[in-house]
Parts: C-alpha cells; structure tokens; sequence
C-alpha cells in the first residue's frame, strides 16, 4: 500500500505543469501555525502549563532541518491593560512609594520566541516594526514622557521577567524537518486571563515573507469562573454570601466544639 | 502541594499553608480571647497576599470565630444588646468611611504604607501597656504583696453630654455620644485593618462607658459579629477585594485551631497570658516596622491600574 502511494503521488508531481528548474518563479513560502491547547482554563489546581506553537513551511526550499535559511520568530502576548510603576524611597526613616508612572498599554504576558537572536534574523527596524524583544515593545502613551521613563520601563520589564510574564528566548524555536517548527512556552501560574494572540513570523535571508496569526483563549472554569463573576457583576451579592458562609461555620463551630 | 487557585487575588497559594495559618490564628485567638484578626491580617501580608486583599478577608474571617465567640456569651446573657445596638450604628458609619478611604489610598499607591503604619502604631502601643501591665502584676503577686483592683478614673466629662439612654442589661444611664463615636472608631479600624477592634473595644467600654466587664467581653463580640459583615460587604462591593476562597480555607482552620486554643488558654493564669501575647504583638509589630525601614529588595514595584482611578 505505502509503495503504491509513494509511486502515485510522484506520478502527480511528474505531471504537475511547474516542474523543478523551469523558467517560472517558484511559489513563495508561507507559514500556516497552531497552538497545541486553544482553550486553557484556569482551576483551582492550576498550576501553570506549557504550550506548544508548531508550524510548517509550505513550498520549503530546505533540503534539510538545519539549513540555515529559514527563521522564524512567534510572539504570544495577551490583551494589553494599564500599569502603574512606583518607586520607593526613603522619608523620614521609612520606605515610601514617591513617584510613579502610568503605562496605558501593557501585554500582562508576552513571550517571544526564535530560531536564533533576533538581531541576527533581522534588521533593527524590522523587529521594532513587529514589537519582537523587550525593548521594542510599546506599553502605550506615556503622558508623562520625560527622561526618567526609561528607567521606569526597565523596572516594569524586569519585574515582569520576574514572575515569568515577560519571556524572552532566542533559541526557542526548533525545526524538526524541513519545514516543520515547534516552541513551547511555559505559562506560569499567574497568567493574566483573556484572549492571547499567537503570532508567527517567517523570515528568509532577514526578509519576513510570510505571517500567521492564531489565538488561544485563557479562562476561569467551573467554581473559579463562577465566584469571580459574581465579584465582579453582583459584588454586593457575593459579599452577602462570603458572610453568609462566614456564619455558618461560626455556627458550626459553636455546635460541634460547644462545652456549655 | 496542594496549591489552591485564589479567583480573586489571582494566585495561586498553598492549601496546607493556609489552613495552617488560619488554625494558629483561631489557637491563639482561643487563647487568648481575643478575635485574632489583629494577627491574622499581618501574617497573611508576610506571605505574601497583597494589603487591600488581606484586610477585606480578614474581615470576612473575623465573622465566623465571632460568631462562635459571641453564641457562648449570649447563653450566659452576657451581651447588651441596647448598647451593641448603638455601637454597631456608629460601626456602620466608620466602617463607610474606612473602606471609601482604603479605595482612595490604593488609588494614590499609599494604602499597604497606611495599613502597615496604623498596625504598627497600634500594636506597638498595646503591646508596650500590656507587657508593663502584666509584668507589674507577676512582680507584686511574687513579692507578695496583694494586687490593688484597677479602678478607672471618673470621667465626669461624659456624663455632661446630651442625648442620654438607658442601659438596662449595663445598669447605665449616659449619653449615646460616647458609645457611637467609639462604635465609629472601631468600624474604621475595622475597614482599615482587617481586624474587630477588640482590643480597643474593650478598655474603652471598661474605662470609657464603665460597663460591667462580664457584659463587656459578650457585647463587644457580638458588635463586632455586625461590624465586621458590614465591613465585608462594604469592601466586596467598592473595592472587589475580598477573597471567600482564601475566607473560607481560613475560617476553617481558624474555628479547629480555636478550641485546642480555649483549652490550652485554660491552663495559663491570667497575667501570664497577657504577657505571652503582649510579646507576640510585639513581635508583629516589630516585623511590619522591619519592613518599612529595611530597604526593599526592589524599590519599583508594578500593580495594576484601578477601574475608575
């Protein structure tokens, strides 16, 4: 079966009207990628997860996994939202937050990945272009732009490599074929919820040819997701039953454990 | 292991840890008789629970070993419920207050500061009056000689103000002013610090009001029962800070941990109690004015902008 196979499909190539070497350009390559879980949902026993980008090159030139000439650079960010940077310093003795800075626009997660430095993919522009590195990310309007937002920026990037929700590898993609790529990013347990784009960048000689774009949806599920709507949508509700509760086992304590 | 996802704090803590942080607040506060949340919020802060969270759940925890507390103080009739009326008014109202405060100093980045600043105050204050109260007492009772009763000072002032009930159950006739600013001042405290008051409750109704003790310990809990729901409400519905997960896994311990403490409080005499928990106070104390003197680790820190700031 599997010889009848090969022998057909290379009876179709043999017939295919673009034979190798012809005059006619060949077809430009294009990525197509996925994620290995679209749904993540968050329980009590979360404890953070891994996931895999995997993709493939079609119309590959490569004639074997590490032939250098393909890269390729995925970034998995999640919605943006406002942070607030502060600074302590010292005031009579105590260690206070003085200043801060707002950033309207910051991915409470963002990881990005690649076949080898970025640097040495592409060019400068490029990669600031496509918001690749740290140091290329936007975090929004600043209104208060003045000299000491830098260092303000790079406090707010180091904290959030701290908890893992800033991720930077540049060896964190592999070919595994000719045109078939995976890499796999850890979501630490505090991952921000909502719904995370998974961006796939294919460069060839530092020129991007192709791009593919995906999303993965992170989520409350079952006990989680209904206790934090009720917070959110009905707080005054949710109040009432956490004292309700509370009271309950004030009572049951009193009756399992009275001595009078 | 055993970590367990918190919805609200949105992280991840351990179960057992938890658990066991709530049973030696509810040992203690057996012990002592006392409603624990003084300890409680401070050793939810050091592992690592944010501020504004850590108040509004203590709260929440001081429910539930109140309501134990206060069910063994009705069947004596030791609680005035004329009085705990007026005091939960005046409660309700520092406890608006506290909590519209709280929302305002996280907004302007300062509330963690103010918590652990007002607890350090307190609590190194309390601490410093109980250990040279108690100490006086071991002294004397060892030499010997007999231990005057502690009389409070007349404060006649108080009987002058306007707008005066009658306390029954109390064997009190004074003005309403005084109970609803004190009742005031605890709710306050209460929003602020994520603890009953008790420990400001009590001398100011023995000292203050002058009310029998016996009533003082029952009332006072059963206020505090109303103070600290309102409180709960209040910081559930303005400040989306209360965690009934992370409550829940507390109160539990806290209601286990309070009975072997009732027995082991059995077996110390008073002073000697006293004491052991005037050091532990001080101990808190010390710990959260470590923190604010000691240069951080990090002196950025990043949270989240507030809906509505």
């Amino acid at each position: 079966m599997m010889a009848r196979g090969l022998w057909l499909l290379f009876a179709l190539c043999a017939l295919s009207p673009a034979p190798a070497g012809a005059a006619e350009p060949a077809p430009t390559e294009t990525v197509q990628s996925d994620v290995s879980t679209r749904e993540i949902s968050i329980q009590s026993n979360f404890a953070g997860i891994e996931i895999v980008i995997f993709g493939s090159i079609d119309f590959s030139h490569a004639l074997a996994p590490d032939e250098g000439n393909y890269d390729v650079i995925t970034v998995i960010r999640s919605p943006a939202e406002p942070i607030v940077v502060r600074r302590k310093e010292q005031v009579a003795g105590i260690w206070v937050n003085r200043a801060g800075r707002t950033f309207k626009g910051v991915p409470g997660f963002y990881a990005v990945l690649g076949t080898r430095p970025f640097k040495a993919i592409t060019t400068e522009d490029t990669l600031k272009q496509l918001g690749v590195g740290f140091s290329n990310l936007e975090f929004g309007k600043n209104a208060q732009d003045d000299a000491t937002v830098a260092a303000y920026r790079s406090a707010l990037t180091r904290l959030k490599q701290d908890q893992n929700l800033f991720q930077e590898h540049d060896d964190g993609v592999t070919f595994i074929g000719r045109s078939l790529f995976r890499a796999s990013v850890d979501l630490p347990a505090n991952v921000p919820l909502g719904r995370y784009t998974t961006d796939v960048y294919l460069f060839r000689d530092g020129h991007l040819i192709s791009k593919s774009e995906g999303t993965l949806e992170v989520s409350q599920a079952g006990f989680e997701r209904a206790v934090s709507l009720l917070a959110r949508d009905h707080p005054f509700v949710y109040g009432l039953a956490a004292v309700t509760i509370a009271v309950m086992i004030g009572l049951f304590g009193w009756v399992v454990f009275r001595r009078d | 292991m055993l970590q367990v996802y918190l919805p609200i704090a949105e992280v991840s803590v351990n179960l057992l840890v938890m658990l066991g942080l709530g049973a030696a607040v509810g040992f203690l506060s057996g012990m002592f008789g006392v409603g624990g949340g003084f300890l409680l919020t401070p050793l939810l802060m050091f592992s690592g629970v944010s501020a504004p969270i850590a108040v509004a759940t203590g709260a929440n925890q001081i429910v539930a070993t109140s309501v134990s507390g206060a069910l063994a103080q009705w069947r004596r009739g030791n609680i005035d419920l004329r009085m705990a009326n007026v005091l939960i008014a005046g409660g309700a109202v520092g406890a608006f207050i506290g909590v519209l405060l709280l929302r305002l100093l996280r907004q302007i980045g300062q509330a963690g500061l103010l918590i652990s600043l007002t607890y350090v105050v307190f609590l190194g204050a309390i601490g410093v009056l109980m250990l040279i109260e108690s100490a006086r007492v071991i002294h004397k009772a060892r030499s010997g000689k007999p231990v005057p009763a502690r009389r409070g000072s007349a404060h006649n002032w108080i009987h002058g103000l306007p707008l005066k009930m009658r306390f029954p159950t109390s064997r009190l006739y004074i003005s309403t002013i005084p109970p609803l600013v004190i009742g005031a001042v605890v709710g306050l405290l209460a929003a602020f610090l994520g603890a009953g008051g008790g420990f400001i409750m009590v001398p100011a109704m023995i000292y203050l009001l002058r009310m029998p003790t016996n009533i003082v310990i029952g009332t006072s809990m059963f206020q505090i029962i109303f103070v600290t729901a309102i409180v709960t409400l209040l910081q559930a519905t303005f400040n989306h800070s209360l965690d009934v997960v992370l409550a829940l896994i507390l109160a539990i311990g806290g209601v286990i941990g309070g009975q072997f403490g009732v027995r082991a409080g059995h077996k110390l005499k008073g002073e000697h109690l006293r004491l052991l928990l005037a050091l532990l106070v001080l101990a808190v104390a010390f710990r959260l004015l470590l923190d604010l003197v000691l240069k951080p680790e990090d002196v950025y820190s990043i949270v989240p902008q507030l809906v509505g700031a």
